[in-house]
């Protein structure tokens, strides 16, 4: 640490320390030091009051700030890799003057106004092409321009419900453009969690300053959605693509914060004009869909062929006026950048006044007369493609300085340039404002000036436009100010606008941001219920796995354990991890300790526990948003622990060791479902699901354990496996016999572990479930379950055979089925991985 | 001339289909030298729902559900169409072709016919270097434009050989352009992307051409399935014209035509989703007989 911080020198000694090392960068504006070359009054007061901690609070307050966005799994994902990233937080956030942010509240209201009204000229009456004000090429130009879409006219009459502008301080110190989002913007979600954390790892600095709150901005954009809606109390969908986005965690957060449906395309159906939910009731009707899937996928019939994140019929649904999207897909054709050269002249013509926030001043070269302008200054412009992300030509680069090309290069250029100007842009080079940022080199921590750009978030409610007081700011961690593109090393930083005047407490908790507005669960869809279901199936499995594996090495370290080779004990826990694919092949019993390592470890094996826990994991993370980030992180320690290879040394008291582990961790996942879950139909799914796979597990074990051929031993290993040593010796003074045992694993409803009290619990979970049929004849799997429970009520232990336990067991297989059938999606065009797997 | 058109699209699942959505491109578009006398769709198993309309480039779509199980699903469109086409222009007589493209980029207008949409690199149309200088060898400073058309699209037919089955519609078209074969697809999509490439502004064309050739004259290529052609926007004066590269000729009365988009995306025939597990195997069979008077 650096001296003067390490002292315990107060402010404002340490504010001053921190502000006479802190250097901006020539003839770049900053945020902290104002253009007067002093401080601006409240990064002084917030410097002033950051200064009161000392160091070791101070770094402690950012390591938790940290900590707790990771654990709290705000992630993204990168591009090509399957893991999830957290996203680095930075600890220090943005702040904004109240004064300057109603200047570019106004000018983004401004926008978001003129960006709806020239989309709806576009898909409507054309006249701004007509009149001469746009060029039809430039339209045409833009692949997101859906013609499928011409002639659309959204329910409420707005094209842009949600809109996002990202911007930045240019060199004139005035706020700049640099680009629109208007097809459907990330960011707040983002924009929330970093004030959640920010503002708990602060809190009476949050306070003292004043900051705006965020919550009434959600409010406003929900109220917007409702009330864009046919019906009143509309059913509002977020449309995902899928827990392999990269803003995955951020859909799920936002569902979960607005009480909006979670769905997948799979989960929506087009019928009788209207666009419906799949739900364990039935079809329900999709109000709004909020889309966060780009508008060539929603439709693989009408748009992109090769969708199959969308769904067939939701343009017609759209046409038909009975169902809103936020935003209306066609609509992000305005981020096409040759867009931006028009931008001034349309303010111009549509609303009569100039830009109130300048963008970036842009030519487009399908017209010569501009592309005449671009090619006399180059060297001082950046091109880029008119429409596309990249540069048409130049593989991989979005854009270019043109001042940086080699000479090969920039002939190439030009002639490209020359040959389809169209498919061009340039753009004045604008050098970013920067932002303090903390640099830590060896000890010396100390604050840097950094580039910035700062995402501005706008909603469309039923009194006018309203703006989100902060957003989500990407700060980089170089310091050259060119670099618009943000895309790597990049922290971001919440946002804070310091109101004027004492903020209102908006909600009941201190950071004011982490209120659910409203639960609005509704009817669990179809897809989330299979998810749910097959997450406690996998859990039970692995849970089956290390009970095994744990009877497998106990055998093997008892010295007083008989040597009988043939279908001892040790064979029939070999042949259960076999059959189920968490091992090869069985081996001789001195490798026995082998063997459970593989079924323990091994990802080849595909009904290893590791595997069954990477399923659980998956099938979990579709359905984050009903899970508790609890539960959450229970489930990546279950996959760390049986991640951790043992290695050849490893004794039998280790793999022991390990198992007892995992089996503590699924008890406390299960502690967590049952204590903390909402006893809604999700719960129901999850609870049926370990059910099912836990009596069909059992009678596994009383078949291989308990069958016709049984001995003591074999009985003793069965009441080991189904956790009822104990129970037994309290109840019965002989040893293991065969009828006993068999009662206590399948019959006794007193047993959390038999079967019949499985039975009792599933029974009772599908009577709690919505039944379709409207002349109360029961469904086929409660039918089944009944006629299941009664059987094994009345049932007699003495009576029982090896054939009468198989039955039973095929019984319940038929039960899982029935309930696939009747509850979950049958679209197996899109099967969920490892899904078909032999599990029952 | 009058043809009747008979086009069978039969579908054979390995494993039940609960349900089925569909969008077809089979109706053949009233105007530009044709007229449909009849038409009709007939769905087997039944459709649910079918509906007709109009696509933004006002091509006959018509879009179906099919919401019962099923294995196999045929759909057979039977149309007569009157064909009879204007003359083309003299190729020596049209504008310059740089001058045609400065008025395609430059069209006042969003309507479905202008010449602005067909200027842009497309799904399956992209622009490519190999395309692109394949076209300019024909396109000299200058030179009338449907010459210059005309001159590319024979020289697509000498030097590519037409060969069924050695492309798929996700053919890239640098390999087409690599192993120099194809199909009709494929050569209007290399023409387009040519074309494009040097800032013209052409469309790619759905359609037939007639199965039995007149006495005297070789049987086409693609007579026995669809057929895809190029449309070249030749200036205001002249408008669309129909280039054939698979057989070297320009659209006459042997052509009908179905559908007009920026590639064969636009118009694919049968665009399909259906919920089902098994692999599916598609047969296609069409057939266009003159109608003797």
């Amino acid at each position: 640490m650096a001296d003067e911080l390490l002292s315990p020198v107060r402010t404002p000694q340490r504010a001053q320390a921190w502000t006479q090392s802190y250097a901006p960068l020539p003839g770049i504006p900053d945020e902290f030091i104002g253009p007067d070359g002093t401080p601006r009054a409240y990064w002084r007061g917030f410097l002033d009051a950051l200064g009161q901690f000392d160091q070791d609070d101070l770094d402690q307050r950012l390591a938790t700030a940290e900590r707790r966005i990771r654990e709290g799994g705000v992630s993204y994902r990168i591009q090509g890799e399957t893991n999830e990233q957290s996203w680095p937080l930075s600890g220090l956030p943005l702040l904004i003057s109240q004064a300057e942010w109603n200047e570019i509240s106004a000018g983004v209201v401004q926008r978001a106004q003129l960006l709806d009204r020239i989309i709806a000229d576009l898909y409507g009456d054309g006249r701004l092409v007509r009149d001469g004000a746009l060029p039809a090429a430039v339209v045409a130009g833009s692949p997101e321009f859906l013609r499928p879409l011409a002639g659309a006219k959204p329910f409420g009459g707005r094209w842009l419900q949600f809109y996002a502008a990202d911007i930045g301080r240019g060199p004139d110190g005035r706020w700049w453009v640099l680009g629109d989002r208007t097809q459907a913007p990330s960011g707040a979600g983002y924009a929330l969690a970093n004030r959640l954390v920010t503002s708990q790892a602060f809190p009476g600095l949050y306070r003292d300053m004043n900051v705006q709150r965020l919550a009434p901005f959600f409010r406003a954009f929900r109220d917007g959605l409702a009330h864009a809606a046919e019906r009143s109390d509309p059913r509002i969908c977020l449309l995902t693509p899928g827990a392999f986005s990269q803003t995955y965690f951020e859909q799920a957060y936002l569902a979960r914060y607005l009480g909006f449906l979670l769905v997948e395309g799979a989960d929506l159906v087009y019928a009788d004009g209207k666009m419906h939910v799949r739900t364990i009731a039935g079809l329900k009707r999709a109000d709004v869909i909020w889309r966060r899937i780009d508008a060539e996928w929603c439709d693989p019939l009408e748009l992109n062929g090769a969708s199959r994140l969308g769904v067939p019929g939701m343009v017609e649904a759209i046409r038909q006026g009975k169902v809103s999207m936020a935003n209306m897909p066609g609509a992000g054709l305005l981020e096409a950048r040759a867009f931006q050269a028009f931008m001034p002249g349309l303010a111009r013509h549509l609303l009569g006044e100039d830009l109130r926030l300048p963008n970036i001043a842009t030519w487009w070269c399908g017209q010569e007369r501009q592309r005449g302008e671009v090619l006399e200054q180059l060297d001082h412009l950046s091109i880029s493609g008119a429409f596309a992300n990249q540069l048409p030509g130049f593989d991989g680069r979005h854009s270019a300085l043109v001042s940086e090309l080699s000479p090969a290069e920039r002939e190439r250029l030009v002639e490209a340039m020359t040959a389809r100007g169209m498919d061009y842009v340039g753009q004045e080079v604008v050098r970013l404002s920067t932002t303090p940022a903390w640099e830590t080199s060896g000890d010396r921590a100390r604050l840097v000036p950094r580039p910035f750009v700062l995402r501005v978030f706008a909603a469309a409610t039923p009194d006018g436009w309203q703006v989100l007081p902060g957003g989500f700011c990407r700060v980089s961690d170089r310091s050259d100010a060119r670099a618009v593109s943000m895309d790597a090393s990049v922290r971001s930083a919440d946002v804070w606008v310091l109101s004027d005047k004492p903020v209102e407490m908006e909600t009941l908790l201190p950071s004011g941001d982490d209120v659910r507005i409203i639960r609005l669960l509704g009817n669990l869809p179809s897809r989330a219920a299979d998810n749910l279901y097959w997450f406690g199936r996998y859990l039970e499995r692995v849970e089956a796995i290390l009970r095994i594996v744990r009877a497998l090495v106990a055998k093997a370290l008892d010295p007083d354990a008989p040597t009988r080779v043939d279908h001892g004990p040790a064979e029939r826990l070999q042949r259960l991890l076999v059959s189920w694919d968490a091992a090869p092949r069985v081996v001789a019993s001195s490798l026995s300790l082998d063997m459970a390592q593989s079924a323990l470890h091994d990802e080849n094996n595909y009904g290893s526990a590791l595997s069954n826990t990477i399923a659980a994991r998956r099938a979990a993370s579709s359905i984050r948003e009903r899970l508790s980030p609890d539960v959450w992180l229970l489930v990546g320690r279950l996959e760390n622990i049986l991640r951790k290879p043992l290695g050849q040394s490893a004794v039998e008291a280790g793999v022991l060791e390990q198992s007892e582990q995992a089996l503590q961790v699924i008890a406390a996942i299960a502690g967590f479902v049952n204590e903390n879950m909402n006893r809604v139909a999700g719960w129901n799914f999850l609870d049926m699901g370990r059910r099912i796979e836990r009596s069909i597990n059992t009678l596994r074990f009383v078949s291989q354990f308990a069958g016709d051929d049984a001995d003591l031993e074999l009985l003793d290993v069965l009441l080991d496996l189904i956790d009822s040593q104990i129970t037994y010796r309290s109840r019965y003074l002989t040893g293991a016999t065969l009828a006993p045992v068999r009662d206590m694993a399948m019959l006794d409803a007193f047993n959390p572990r038999s079967v019949a009290f499985q039975a009792g619990r599933i029974e009772e979970h599908l009577a709690g479930l919505p039944s379709l049929r409207e002349t109360g004849m029961l469904e086929q799997p409660r039918q089944i379950a009944l006629k299941l429970k009664g059987d094994l009520a009345v049932e007699d232990a003495r009576r029982l055979n090896s054939q009468a336990i198989y039955d039973y067991e095929n019984r319940l297989v038929a039960l899982a089925i029935a309930v696939a059938d009747r509850y979950f999606l049958h679209d197996a065009s899109e099967p969920s991985p490892g899904k078909v797997r032999g599990l029952a | 001339m009058i043809y009747d058109v008979t086009h069978v699209t039969s579908y054979e699942y390995e494993l039940p289909v609960a349900s089925a959505d569909f969008m077809l491109h089979l109706t053949p578009h009233e105007g530009n030298g044709q007229h449909v006398i009849k038409t009709r769709i007939e769905i087997d198993p039944p459709a649910m729902d079918m509906q007709a309309r109009q696509d933004f480039f006002g091509n006959r779509t018509t879009v179906l559900k099919i919401s019962r199980p099923h294995q196999a699903l045929d759909i057979r469109t039977v149309s007569r169409i009157e064909v009879e086409r204007p003359q083309v222009p003299a190729a020596a007589l049209t504008r310059p072709w740089e001058t045609v493209a400065r008025d395609a980029l430059n069209a006042p207008s969003l309507g479905p016919q202008s010449p602005v949409h067909f200027l842009y690199a497309s799904r399956l149309a992209y622009l490519s270097t190999p395309a692109t200088q394949f076209a300019r060898a024909s396109f000299a400073p200058g030179r009338p434009i449907l010459e210059a058309g005309i001159e590319l699209m024979t020289r697509i037919r000498d030097e590519f050989r037409y060969v069924p089955g050695t492309t798929a519609i996700s053919t890239p078209l640098d390999q087409v352009f690599e192993q120099r074969s194809g199909v009709c697809q494929d050569f209007a999509h290399l023409m387009i992307a040519g074309l494009r490439g040097l800032g013209l502004s052409a469309a790619y064309v759905s359609g037939y051409i007639r199965t039995i050739p007149p006495r005297g004259r070789p049987r086409l290529q693609g007579a026995d399935a669809s057929h895809a052609w190029v449309s070249l926007w030749c200036g205001a004066e002249f408008g669309w014209i129909g280039l054939d590269p698979t057989n070297a000729l320009l659209i006459g009365d042997d052509h009908v035509e179905v559908a007009i988009g920026r590639d064969y995306s636009d118009v694919s025939p049968v665009k399909g989703v259906f919920i089902g597990s098994g692999r599916d195997s598609l047969s296609v069979s069409v057939d266009v007989a003159p109608v003797t008077a």
